[in-house]
């Protein structure tokens, strides 16, 4: 069928031939999680994600999809599959009960950025982080460092030589953004040039 | 030091930025990823409020306002280089005249940090993180596409050659050069279109894309005296096709 419409592009071919062919995967770029800095000292959060080929290009989609109109001082990516998720809890339940007690570990320790999620339908927000072996361990010494004021929902490790850190000479990327109000819809008054207009006519 | 000179400088740049802005806008609502769509949008508001800041220098010096530098001025009082007027034609062609276009810009900011000129000098430092996202994310997809698939190697090879010739154009001397570079205000468009060769090859060699031999490309100048390609009056008009509407309107 002739069309430009990719409803009906995507249509499955009626095929004659009987051939038998392996499932062709979806053009699809992988998923990478972005983190913002909001402010000079305020904690890392997690702010969503981009589609990119690699973490260059994850870096450089996410500076502009999440960064183009509040205030920020960094950024960071990784790929999504470096994140690793702890049991998710609700009410009461701290998910640092679910997560076992750190056994002295004799391999080799790298590394891992710790956040946690205090409040459901938020962000994760970067706690600190922890020298440990593998992303379980980290999570169980996390749980003898940062377990201590709210209860916590969700926590996520991230192995930190896996992120894509702004380095500093990049800090300057958002020194114009303050200026940047014609991002903001409300900058424009919309309502109150309205609101002017109608009383002329009166 | 005569103003005319200044002002010559000063011209080339806004115009540069504003034609090359329009342009980079075009895509908007178009790119080819919804990421990419923001982030070349995002760039030329950069660009375009660029082009104003130094629109506004010129106001000081006694020139119109912005609006009407920007808005009433015919393709042959433009003294932008035809590179940036170009239609846009596929996304390759962009991408490869945003990384031209832009490590030009870089570089020549990053001259005018020294600049004797002081307003010049505070805006180069002022944009300076704005250049640096810019060239970041030009050198990211050039390395990326021009490492990628056969087709979008090719593809950049083609628009590569096809861009050469006239972003040479954007280095074409102006007659009160040996005037600017004496007085510390810039230093020539010859110094930074050697620093712009090095930096250029240095990204292409990190490709499989190939970069010509420099010296036999005829840069195709002209645009910095008001003699433009058939490209430019159609997108002067279409540019200010509202503010004509109205010129007294408060927006």
């Amino acid at each position: 069928m002739n069309s430009l419409d990719p409803r009906v592009i995507r249509l499955p071919k009626i095929e004659q031939e009987d051939i038998i062919s392996p499932k062709i995967p979806l053009d699809q770029f992988g998923t990478f999680e972005v983190f913002v800095e909001p402010k000079e000292g305020k904690p890392f959060q997690h702010e969503g994600i981009v589609h990119a080929p690699n973490l260059e290009m994850a870096y450089i989609l996410a500076k502009e999809a999440f960064t183009r109109r509040f205030t920020c001082t960094s950024l960071y990516v990784v790929d999504t599959r470096e994140v690793y998720v702890s049991p998710m809890t609700e009410g009461e339940n701290n998910a640092y009960e679910l997560i076992p007690d750190a056994k002295e570990s004799l391999n080799e320790k790298t590394t891992f950025e710790i956040y946690h999620l205090i409040k459901r339908g938020k962000q994760h927000v970067h706690q600190g982080h922890v020298a440990a072996s593998n992303p379980t361990e980290a999570m169980a010494i996390a749980k003898t460092i940062y377990n201590k004021g709210k209860t916590v929902f969700n926590i996520w490790a991230i192995q930190s030589d896996k992120i894509r850190f702004t380095t500093q000479e990049e800090k300057d990327l958002w020194v114009t953004l303050p200026e940047k109000k014609f991002r903001d819809a409300s900058d424009y008054k919309g309502g109150s040039k309205l609101k002017a207009f109608l009383e002329k006519e009166k | 030091m005569s103003e005319i000179a200044l002002k010559e400088l000063l011209y080339k740049m806004a115009d540069d930025q504003l034609i090359q802005g329009h342009r980079n806008s075009e895509w908007t609502g178009m790119g080819p990823l919804l990421e990419e769509d923001i982030a070349f949008s995002s760039m030329a508001q950069d660009t375009i409020g660029q082009s104003l800041a130094l629109y506004n220098l010129l106001h000081q010096l006694g020139e119109s306002d912005p609006d009407t530098i920007a808005f009433t001025r015919n393709s042959t009082q433009f003294h932008n280089c035809v590179l940036t007027e170009l239609p846009n034609k596929e996304y390759d062609f962009s991408l490869i005249r945003h990384f031209m276009f832009d490590t030009a810009q870089a570089i020549r900011y990053e001259a005018l940090t020294r600049s004797s000129y002081l307003p010049l000098s505070q805006l180069a430092i002022k944009i300076r993180g704005e250049l640096r996202y810019h060239t970041l994310h030009a050198n990211t997809w050039i390395k990326q596409l021009g490492s990628a698939t056969d087709e979008s190697i090719e593809r950049l090879q083609k628009s590569l050659l096809y861009a050469l010739p006239f972003a040479l154009g954007i280095f074409e001397e102006s007659p009160y050069e040996k005037e600017i570079i004496a007085s510390g205000i810039f230093e020539g468009e010859q110094k930074i279109k050697e620093k712009w060769l090095t930096q250029i090859q240095k990204i292409i060699s990190q490709t499989r894309l190939t970069f010509p031999d420099i010296d036999l490309i005829q840069p195709v100048i002209g645009g910095r005296t008001g003699k433009h390609s058939e490209h430019l009056q159609p997108l002067l008009d279409e540019m200010s096709e509202v503010f004509r509407i109205d010129p007294t309107t408060e927006w």
